[in-house]
């Protein structure tokens, strides 16, 4: 894999990175800023997440990662260490940060047959270097790590885990503030944001319109917030029912509309070059770019993205970049704000 | 969406004889390959080989197994659409080859299996996957057509690839479906066929290539070929 290029060029500033989940700056979930790409006529809409429900139509089908964010952070003295994705039952894929007083910082030093204690008499014992990670920033950053825990990973996560953060969140927050309505099956690293706006009454108000939302489950691995690198192997799983319902809403001419960036490299790893729809599950590897495009996904809600996104690639394959550079600019100037507590973006075709 | 420019071919029976001559020729005209053969190790080889020019996928195992065939279709999927569809890989029979009434029948199922039913699902099982335009190449024989004593199984089950080729090619205008005679290699197959008898002077599958490729370059439509026939337009085109 390699470090791919981002289509939009632009410094984030500081305080545009959303420090905190909506609820604590006075809003409902559903009430962040949303703002709308019609890609063929290159406009832009700036509206609330409220009004989600104007912008579907009977026919369109919504699909939803179900994935659960699990407590993948561990304090283990002056590192903190990420359970990113389980290879086995005990072998993960970690990645270790330095403790600072600012939040955590890539640790990029360790060693091979290094042991790293953990809370409650668990250890991670360093193999090797996860091999699907590139060489970036001159070190390594993700290790294949045999866990020594008291118990499974996921009773252990629960009684000693946090909810991974950057240093952009400055406190930490419970769980529950990391769970889309969705959330299902535990099993994510970090949480498939872009399904965090939806609450009950969006979702009955697009069921009363006619539109259908169809689950599939792709784990996240922690993100990639540090460089331009490509995202890893993920495992997803794509039900019968969904594909049937994503095949039907094509056929009929509904639009199949994902929710994240997950849910489209999940849909895409299963979707034939015609478009069509199977189901499955197993790793993917698939990276989204302008040259691959999209073959089953016609339009895409996510969050916005740093510029150095492997994400803003993907967008590319649903939005031109001179559109892009138009959005982003306009979300710069209209002060939405980034990251996993931030607001949202619609790119229709 | 953008269309690549790339272009990928499927091949069956990609380890050895003619299907691996195939491969090593579309490779060095930077044709991504996605090669499947039954014995992994040869295939690993040939996989090792190839990557060095170009983007090659393999996976060993039996064309006649639905699943391979699905798994096949899992991994053209990773590609942008399939240009390319090579029905190799086939089955002779029991050598030396018996006349008819002495054929096993067990032994004239599979070849029917392997030489008819699996290549069919082999298309089946990537249809989505196949560009407008797509070509698929059902290597077939001068037994399909004509009587030889000892070839009555083997040349039925080719007869019987041959009109499920032209079926198919009416049913799908938009493929471009060839059933193809290669003429005598120097293969492991021609030898079976003629155990203990000396077949060098049966040409090399590499001599066959140009002509495949002529017919995979250029924009002949459905039908049945005899690459002996194509080789002159290859030459002229080389």
């Amino acid at each position: 894999m390699t470090a791919i290029a981002a289509p939009v060029d632009f410094v984030l500033p500081a305080e545009l990175a959303a420090h905190e989940p909506p609820e604590e700056r006075g809003l409902a979930r559903d009430e962040v800023k949303l703002m709308v790409s019609r890609v063929a006529e290159n406009e832009i809409f700036n509206t609330c997440f409220f009004h989600f429900p104007d912008y579907v139509s009977r026919g369109d089908v919504i699909v939803v990662n179900t994935s659960a964010t699990i407590n993948a952070a561990f304090n283990a003295g002056d590192v903190t260490l990420h359970l990113s994705t389980p290879l086995s039952e005990t072998r993960w894929v970690v990645e270790l940060r330095r403790n600072s007083r600012k939040g955590t910082a890539p640790l990029l030093d360790a060693e091979a047959g290094q042991l790293i204690s953990l809370p409650g008499g668990a250890s991670a014992y360093l193999l090797e270097p996860y091999q699907h990670y590139p060489r970036a920033l001159s070190g390594v950053r993700l290790w294949v790590a045999e866990l020594r825990l008291p118990t499974d990973a996921l009773t252990y996560s629960n009684v000693y885990g946090a909810p991974i953060r950057y240093d952009y969140v400055p406190r930490s927050w419970p769980l529950s503030y990391y769970q889309t309505v969705f959330a299902n099956e535990p099993g994510s690293a970090e949480m498939p944001s872009a399904g965090r706006a939806f609450t009950n009454d969006i979702v009955v108000r697009l069921t009363k319109k006619g539109v259908t939302i169809a689950p599939l489950v792709l784990h996240t691995g922690v993100s990639s917030l540090e460089s331009g690198e490509a995202p890893y192997p993920e495992r997803y799983r794509i039900p019968p029912g969904t594909a049937r319902v994503v095949n039907a809403a094509r056929e009929a001419g509904g639009r199949v509309i994902a929710v994240g960036t997950t849910v489209v490299r999940a849909l895409e790893t299963v979707a034939s070059y015609d478009g069509f729809v199977n189901d499955g599950e197993g790793w993917t590897d698939l990276v989204i770019t302008p040259e691959r495009g999209v073959r089953a996904v016609d339009a895409i809600l996510t969050g916005l993205h740093a510029p150095d996104a492997s994400h803003l690639s993907m967008l590319e394959a649903f939005a031109d970049a001179d559109h892009l550079s138009l959005a982003y600019a306009n979300a710069l100037d209209e002060h939405y704000l980034w990251h996993e507590f931030g607001d949202l973006h619609l790119i229709l075709p | 969406m953008k269309t690549a420019r790339e272009r990928t071919a499927l091949i069956t029976g990609a380890s050895k004889g003619l299907g691996l001559a195939l491969a090593r020729g579309l490779a060095r005209k930077g044709w991504n390959l996605i090669l499947t053969a039954r014995n992994a190790d040869q295939l690993r080889n040939v996989r090792d080989e190839l990557a060095q020019i170009t983007h090659v996928a393999a996976i060993a195992g039996d064309i006649n197994d639905p699943a391979h065939r699905e798994a096949l279709a899992v991994l053209s999927r990773g590609h942008a659409g399939l240009d390319l569809v090579i029905n190799n890989a086939g089955a002779l029979g029991p050598s030396p080859l018996p006349p008819l009434l002495d054929h096993p029948l067990d032994e004239l199922s599979d070849v029917l299996a392997s030489n008819v039913i699996a290549p069919l699902g082999i298309i089946q099982s990537v249809r989505r996957e196949l560009k407008p335009g797509a070509r698929i190449i059902n290597v077939s024989s001068d037994a399909a057509v004509n009587a030889y004593p000892g070839w009555g199984g083997y040349g039925a089950s080719k007869a019987a690839l041959e009109l499920a080729s032209a079926v198919l090619a009416v049913e799908n205008p938009e493929l471009r479906v060839n059933w193809v005679d290669p003429g005598d290699m120097r293969t492991d197959m021609h030898q079976a066929a003629y155990p203990g008898e000396d077949i060098s002077d049966r040409p090399l599958p590499e001599q066959r290539v140009p002509g495949f490729i002529a017919l995979i370059e250029g924009d002949l439509p459905s039908g049945r070929y005899s690459i002996s026939e194509l080789l002159p337009a290859a030459l002229e085109v080389a």
